[in-house]
């Protein structure tokens, strides 16, 4: 090999370059096209730092007002956690229609797989605005698509999960004679269950950041306040409202963190 | 050359890692030191090119202008002055796996070139033709543009020996470079790093006894932190006991016992 | 306990829990004022509004497809200046690149965004600078960083050691350590990564849109609140078909990444 055959630094230093230019001016033509002066966030900064002045200290007598914030909270949780539990079990139930080693007739699969994946390429912004119109704004729309969207983010993950898991088990006991319904509970759920537990709490994590932001567009709960207090200047108490929301997420992270460890710790020593 | 003078490193409760090391190596010479796991023959090493800072004594090197500077007491940018000419080869895999062959010999002279420019261009051709030459040296310039990451152990390890005299040093360091590879692919590398010793001292850790006696010009052993040995690379094997002796004696904590044959009565319930 | 008689004993541990479930689950219920008759009453009106919706107004197609167009921009420079800033953030928040104490408040500053719903952000942006696409794409490229920022220091923290410690020994600074070593290791990761949130931009950059960064979440919402039901369901169509493009081109895209990381 001599110095002919590879490709030369001064050769690459141009590719890399001409890449790099390319890039640049892609990306300039975008902020232009879209008015955004990303040194503009720099020294219009004032702004921000005015609104922070007009931010704290934060209004924390929102919670003592009235028990409307309490009764937010609550239902922005309420709101994540049936959304997560119902979502959850529809998305089993259709992942077991949908996967190929658990139900056998292919058009019901086909019909299965199209249903989960219309509802999962519909924005949560969509659902959540037909929802206000079916049942009226509040909590319960919120609730419902959260359903949706849960049913979109893990019905097709709950499908992988029961399609990958081991057949020897199952044909195992298919071997001795069992149904199907039997080889189903006994081999598939024993193995695919701890990892749909773990999605679930998983699914309760991103349901409540969901939920919250659902709150603004009608769906009620602790979203819903803030895009009220915003609206109207309050900024102490959208500070208030915000720190909440950290809290609340915070602690939801804690919790499924928690649970995950009791339940499938347990799960494995039994 | 290289003047190593009471070097001493311990731990905070007292017990002493290194204990007063001292040698000279000379151009023309090929050290190799050896010793039980955890003797503090790694240690010494990286002290040897700054990596670690010992509780007291010297390193001295020279640099290519024949200037004197102790390792132990510089600041960084001297540091790397000097380091731009101390060879390093470590066990294991230590290049960059997704950079190709040629550029992780190129690597070796960044210490020599502004950071401005080596970030920002790059290297120069003539820095690729040099680094092709120091290929050729260690007979792998035909994967010059391989990626790294591709090759074989003892490959790689050539291309390590490659990126050391790319950095034209005046010290060359090994840190156990044949212990991952297997007995024919080691004899490369020491049939690679021995006749470098011609021109200036190379110092290495190894594991391997007969290798040292084959090839090192000299051999240094360290145990519990202390030197016990400098001289003739050829060890009786009563010195190798010395040396190694504890090891070999705590094996005898774990004699092997088989285990009673079954008797009937127990395979019956199994 | 004989073999062969069935009891239900082993499932007495589930009682309390499944109890608690069924309490909780009702009481949420309550909370959120969600009853069957509603939901009933709600999935009529649902699907009688759902074929009030059709047909879409295929005319305002072509006025959709600017404000498509913009919600794609917005998510693409939200994920590039999103993933310049999560490597800056990545790399401070390494044990192996950081010192201790920096790496400790990089990493508590990437949870923290991570707990702050884009939708908070970008109101608090439009809040501090008005409507427009400049806090939609600042919201996006904030929000970035809680994924990609923990992911990339993740992913720099398993890098060898070793690989950095030569580096060092042939003299390298770091600078130069972290873009001849570094940046070449996690150069599949970090492309990965950001298609990756790419995809989950595009769906916030609608949703954002709405409140009011601009796009075409905003035309939605205004079909909406216009009553003009049939150029809602166009947008709808035109979003769906935005969302699963930039679906498809991720994958493929990332399958890429892949197949050249395993082949050359």
């Amino acid at each position: 090999m001599n110095l002919d055959d590879i490709t030369l630094p001064s050769k690459q230093y141009k590719r890399k370059v001409t890449i790099f230019s390319i890039s640049a001016v892609v990306v300039s033509l975008a902020c232009i096209y879209l008015n955004f002066n990303p040194i503009g966030f720099f020294t219009e900064f004032h702004f921000v730092r005015d609104l922070l002045g007009e931010m704290f200290p934060p209004n924390y007598q929102v919670l003592a007002e009235n028990s409307s914030t309490g009764y937010a909270i609550l239902q922005t949780l309420s709101m994540a956690f049936l959304g997560t539990v119902y979502g959850g079990i529809i998305a089993m139930i259709l992942a077991f229609l949908a996967a190929s080693n658990t139900m056998p007739y292919r058009v019901v699969r086909v019909i299965v797989q199209v249903v989960v994946s219309l509802v999962r390429v519909l924005p949560s912004l969509v659902v959540v605005l037909i929802f206000v119109i079916a049942v009226g704004p509040g909590a319960f729309a919120g609730m419902l698509t959260l359903v949706f969207a849960t049913i979109g983010t893990f019905g097709k993950l709950f499908t992988e999960i029961i399609e990958n898991s081991e057949k020897a088990p199952g044909e195992a006991i298919y071997s001795v004679g069992a149904s199907r319904f039997q080889v189903i509970r006994y081999s598939i759920i024993p193995q695919v269950l701890p990892s749909f537990i773990a999605s679930l709490l998983y699914a309760l994590d991103v349901s409540i950041r969901a939920a919250i932001g659902l709150g603004i567009f009608g769906g009620g709960g602790i979203g819903f306040k803030l895009q009220l207090a915003e609206k109207v200047l309050h900024y102490r108490d959208v500070t208030a409202y915000v720190s909440i929301i950290i809290v609340l997420v915070i602690l939801t992270e804690k919790l499924s963190d928690y649970l995950r460890r009791r339940i499938l710790g347990e799960g494995r020593l039994r | 050359m290289i003047e190593v003078k009471g070097l001493t490193k311990s731990l905070p409760n007292g017990r002493k890692l290194l204990d007063d090391i001292g040698f000279k190596v000379k151009k023309g010479e090929f050290v190799g030191i050896l010793g039980p796991s955890g003797a503090g023959k790694t240690l010494t090493l990286r002290c040897l090119n700054g990596l670690l800072k010992p509780d007291s004594g010297s390193v001295i090197v020279q640099d290519e202008h024949g200037q004197k500077h102790d390792i132990c007491k510089i600041n960084k940018k001297e540091l790397r002055h000097v380091r731009q000419r101390i060879g390093v080869i470590f066990q294991g895999y230590h290049l960059v796996k997704r950079l190709s062959v040629l550029e992780n010999v190129m690597i070796g002279r960044l210490g020599q070139i502004s950071t401005l420019r080596s970030i920002l261009y790059g290297f120069t051709d003539k820095e690729a033709e040099e680094a092709l030459m120091a290929l050729e040296k260690v007979k792998i310039a035909h994967m010059a543009e391989s990626r790294t990451g591709n090759l074989s152990g003892g490959e790689m390890q050539r291309v390590a020996i490659a990126r050391a005299i790319f950095q034209s040093p005046t010290l060359l360091l090994a840190d156990e470079p044949i212990s991952n590879l297997d007995p024919s692919n080691a004899k490369i590398i020491m049939k690679l790093i021995r006749p470098l010793s011609e021109n200036i001292p190379v110092v290495g850790v190894f594991h391997q006894p007969e290798m040292t006696a084959k090839y090192c010009t000299r051999v240094i052993a360290i145990k519990d932190g202390k030197m016990i040995y400098d001289g003739d690379p050829k060890l009786s094997n009563k010195r190798l006991e010395e040396i190694y002796g504890e090891e070999l004696g705590q094996l005898e904590q774990y004699e092997y016992n088989a285990p009673a044959p079954l008797v009937k009565e127990e395979i019956r319930l199994l | 306990m004989n073999r062969g008689e069935f009891s239900f004993k082993r499932y007495r541990k589930y009682i309390i829990p499944l109890l608690l479930l069924a309490a909780v689950t009702e009481g949420a219920a309550i909370v959120c004022g969600a009853t069957f008759e509603k939901l009933e009453d709600g999935l009529t009106k649902g699907i009688v509004f759902f074929r009030f919706m059709s047909p879409p107004d295929w005319p305002a197609f072509s006025e959709m497809l600017q404000p498509a167009f913009q919600s794609i921009m917005i998510a693409f420079l939200g994920t590039v200046f999103g993933t310049l800033l999560s490597i800056v953030f990545a790399m401070l928040a390494s044990s192996n690149l950081a010192p201790g104490w920096v790496r400790n408040t990089a990493r508590f500053l990437i949870g923290l965004e991570r707990s702050i719903p884009e939708i908070v952000i970008l109101l608090l942006l439009i809040a501090a600078f008005g409507l427009g696409p400049m806090p939609g794409i600042i919201a996006l490229a904030l929000g970035c960083i809680g994924m990609l920022g923990k992911l990339l220091a993740d992913t720099i923290e398993e890098l060898d050691p070793v690989m950095m410690d030569a580096m060092e020994s042939v003299g390298a600074n770091k600078m130069q350590i972290i873009v001849f070593g570094v940046l070449p290791q996690i150069m599949p990761n970090l492309i990965s990564y950001s298609l990756f949130r790419l995809e989950i931009n595009i769906r916030l950059s609608v949703i954002l849109g709405a409140v009011g960064a601009g796009g075409i979440g905003y035309e939605l919402d205004y079909s909406f609140n216009m009553l003009q039901y049939h150029r809602a369901f166009t947008a709808l169509l035109v979003i769906i078909a935005m969302v699963f493009g930039t679906e498809r081109l991720s994958y493929m895209l990332r399958k890429n990444i892949k197949m050249e990381g395993a082949l050359k």
